[in-house]
């Protein structure tokens, strides 16, 4: 072939190829985005759960793993390309609800779907009365504690209140060869979810109604205790301001380093292939009331596209068909959102600590869109007050302030 | 052309205008605000530091790339016994890639599982381990060296291709006229050695000020922005801080650009003036 006659050829291809994707595009794509949970388990779920949907309904689907370092960043480029998703799987909704980018739940989910929903998570993906976010699985903290540095520093039984916990970080700390009491990430990547954990379990709390209470009196003393920790009885490992958790505090945790961590189920999962160190889960060391940990809900949400609505439905009943869901979940290692799945799971051993902790889990407040930013504040400051010199009133203050803020301004 | 217009020009179209528009915090565009963004930047309490950090950091690394690179080019110009192998290896740091070369130095600078302070304290240079990459003190001397060591393969390879541009009957006539080794150095090899330099210097000051990864990676742990450089900011403002603001982030990008372009165009500027006054 003369070199002339190639490139009228090529042109002809790249056209029909334009073509064909303009007629898929016509009988109905779907752009599906989901964070990925696990290299092993999360892409490999959803590509099949895709072609199961292409085989029964003729809709292809668009499929997208990201992780999750760069996924607000990817969403927010197609939004801003005005490109959005029909599909997202992420940590975060209500500020999706408040631009008026969703659909809202009559619209998109079957009333069986709906239902299954258990109670707390389905308020948790509710925005000013309207249900948005729709709980795709849901993790909860617990305490682990190193069995054989507990028996080594005689102690008998996991710490119940700070007090107990404070001499059993002391007395591991004691210990010969450098080990560490307590493990304290207060470092940018989930420094929210570790003081969240502390600060209920003061008494305290993010919001007292529609009211930030950030700086609140027994907000302070709890992050005075977690500087005092760190500088005043130093049992924490070193910088913990400046310490992240899967790199950090796991690290040193699964290294056998370390008397007691704040972690789950993922956690657990690592720690019983490595089989190296011989640990228990329990319930958080409290200073006033009954224990309370932090759950957390990740949500799936439907962007408003024109004439969208029934492929996107059926594609998300089909992901909560109770074998699909629970056969994500278990695989992650994670916990059920819905009554069918909590059922079908609730006899599993390994899950017991995280299943009955989770009737006394609080969720962040993420049905208020200044959360999205109130978290990233906290990541990126909370850390300074545990540092030496640094002042927790101080930060609690600026943090309260600039929650305000969030709340008046987009 | 037309190519290299579209795909120079539509980025930088598309960048200022956004520097100029507000977006929700997911993203939405919800109208142009002016001037506005490049306002609130320049009323950012972080911004003073962001640019102190960028320019000892770009001036650290270039400087003493340069510097080890002279040496090096140098050294590899002469002829000895695996010559060969130790050119290839040179270019390892810069054909791996800049985030895995920085997480393995992340590893190398750990407090407790850290390589250097085992070393360190084992051989008694230290009384106790550093937290290299926790310590306000040393964060950025811990950034520095890594950026130096990516930044090795390339500059001695410009180097030593300026150095094996010159002709050798210049040396030879230089060795005729009696002149030391030093003197040769200073007075042959530097001056005919000059556009090398040049390009290398330049293209450094391009790619170290835009470095991403190695800042990012070493300093993730870090709350605040206090060891950022221009380009992590940029990032934090867009989607890592309470600011998540895409159109001030791009106003700083806009900056960034700017920046750059000023940064090299006058330092081309300065070294060919002299160039022309001798």
């Amino acid at each position: 072939m003369s070199r002339r006659r190639v490139r009228p050829v090529l042109l002809a291809a790249a056209l029909l190829a334009l073509g064909a994707c303009e007629r898929s595009a016509d009988s109905g794509a779907i752009k599906v985005v989901i964070a990925e949970y696990s290299k092993d388990h999360t892409a490999p779920f959803w590509r099949a759960l895709a072609e199961q949907y292409t085989t029964q309904s003729k809709v292809k689907v668009d499929l997208q793993v990201v992780d999750w370092n760069s996924i607000d960043q990817q969403v927010s480029t197609m939004i801003q390309n005005n490109q959005p998703p029909d599909v997202l799987n992420l940590n975060s909704f209500s500020s999706y609800a408040r631009d008026g980018l969703l659909h809202p739940a009559d619209e998109i989910l079957s009333p069986r779907t709906r239902d299954d929903f258990l109670d707390a998570f389905a308020r948790g993906g509710t925005y000013r009365g309207t249900l948005y976010g729709f709980p795709i699985l849901s993790s909860a903290r617990a305490f682990f504690y190193n069995k054989t540095l507990f028996g080594r520093a005689g102690i008998a039984a996991p710490p119940r209140t700070w007090d107990d916990f404070l001499r059993a970080a002391r007395q591991i700390q004691a210990l010969p060869g450098g080990v560490i009491g307590y493990a304290l990430p207060l470092g940018p990547e989930e420094a929210q979810a570790e003081w969240a954990i502390w600060m209920w379990n003061n008494g305290g709390d993010w919001k007292s109604g529609e009211r930030w209470t950030i700086n609140s009196d027994r907000n302070v003393q709890t992050l005075t205790f977690l500087a005092d920790l760190a500088n005043k009885y130093r049992v924490t490992q070193v910088n913990p301001g400046k310490t992240n958790r899967t790199d950090g505090a796991f690290q040193l945790f699964k290294d056998g380093k370390v008397g007691m961590v704040i972690g789950f189920s993922p956690l657990a999962k690592q720690l019983d292939a490595e089989g190296k160190v011989d640990y228990g889960v329990t319930t958080m060391p409290t200073h006033v009331g009954a224990p309370v940990t932090l759950g957390v809900e990740d949500y799936l949400m439907a962007f408003k596209k024109k004439g969208n609505q029934d492929r996107v439905k059926g594609f998300l009943d089909l992901y909560y068909q109770p074998a699909n869901i629970t056969r994500w979940i278990l695989a992650e290692g994670f916990l059920p959102v819905t009554k069918s799945g909590l059922e079908k799971m609730s006899g599993d051993p390994k899950l017991k600590p995280y299943l009955d902790a989770l009737p006394n889990a609080k969720l962040a407040p993420t049905t208020d869109p200044a959360w999205d930013k109130v978290k990233l504040d906290v990541q990126q400051t909370i850390g300074l007050a545990v540092q030496p010199g640094g002042n927790p009133r101080q930060v609690l203050d600026q943090l309260q302030k600039n929650a305000i803020a969030a709340e008046g301004g987009r | 052309m037309a190519l290299l217009a579209a795909v120079i020009g539509f980025p930088v179209v598309q960048l200022a205008r956004a520097s100029v528009s507000q977006y929700s915090i997911t993203g939405l565009y919800q109208g142009s605000v002016g001037a506005r963004n490049y306002v609130r930047l320049a009323q950012q309490e972080a911004l003073p530091a962001v640019i102190a950090n960028t320019a000892v950091w770009v001036a650290a690394v270039v400087g003493v790339t340069l510097l080890l690179s002279l040496g090096l080019a140098q050294l590899l110009d002469q002829e000895f016994r695996g010559r060969a192998l130790v050119r290839l290896a040179l270019i390892v740091p810069w054909a791996a890639s800049l985030i895995m070369t920085s997480k393995l130095f992340v590893w190398l600078y750990d407090y407790y599982f850290g390589i250097l302070n085992h070393v360190l304290v084992s051989v008694g240079v230290l009384g106790h381990p550093v937290d290299w990459l926790g310590d306000d003190r040393t964060i950025l001397g811990a950034m520095i060296v890594v950026g130096v060591f990516v930044s090795l393969p390339f500059t001695t390879y410009v180097l030593l291709a300026g150095l094996q541009a010159i002709p050798g009957d210049v040396y030879e006539a230089a060795r005729v006229d009696g002149a030391s080794a030093w003197r040769v150095y200073r007075s042959v090899t530097l001056p005919l050695l000059r556009p090398a330099v040049l390009v290398a210097v330049a293209l450094n000051v391009i790619y170290v000020f835009n470095s991403f990864p190695i800042v990012w990676t070493l300093n993730d742990r870090n709350p605040g922005f206090g060891h950022d450089t221009m380009i992590t900011y940029m990032y934090k403002i867009a989607f890592k801080s309470a600011l998540r603001d895409v159109g001030l982030a791009a106003a700083l990008g806009v900056v960034n650009v700017l920046l750059t372009l000023a940064a090299v165009l006058g330092y081309l500027r300065t070294v060919r003036w002299r160039e022309q006054d001798v």
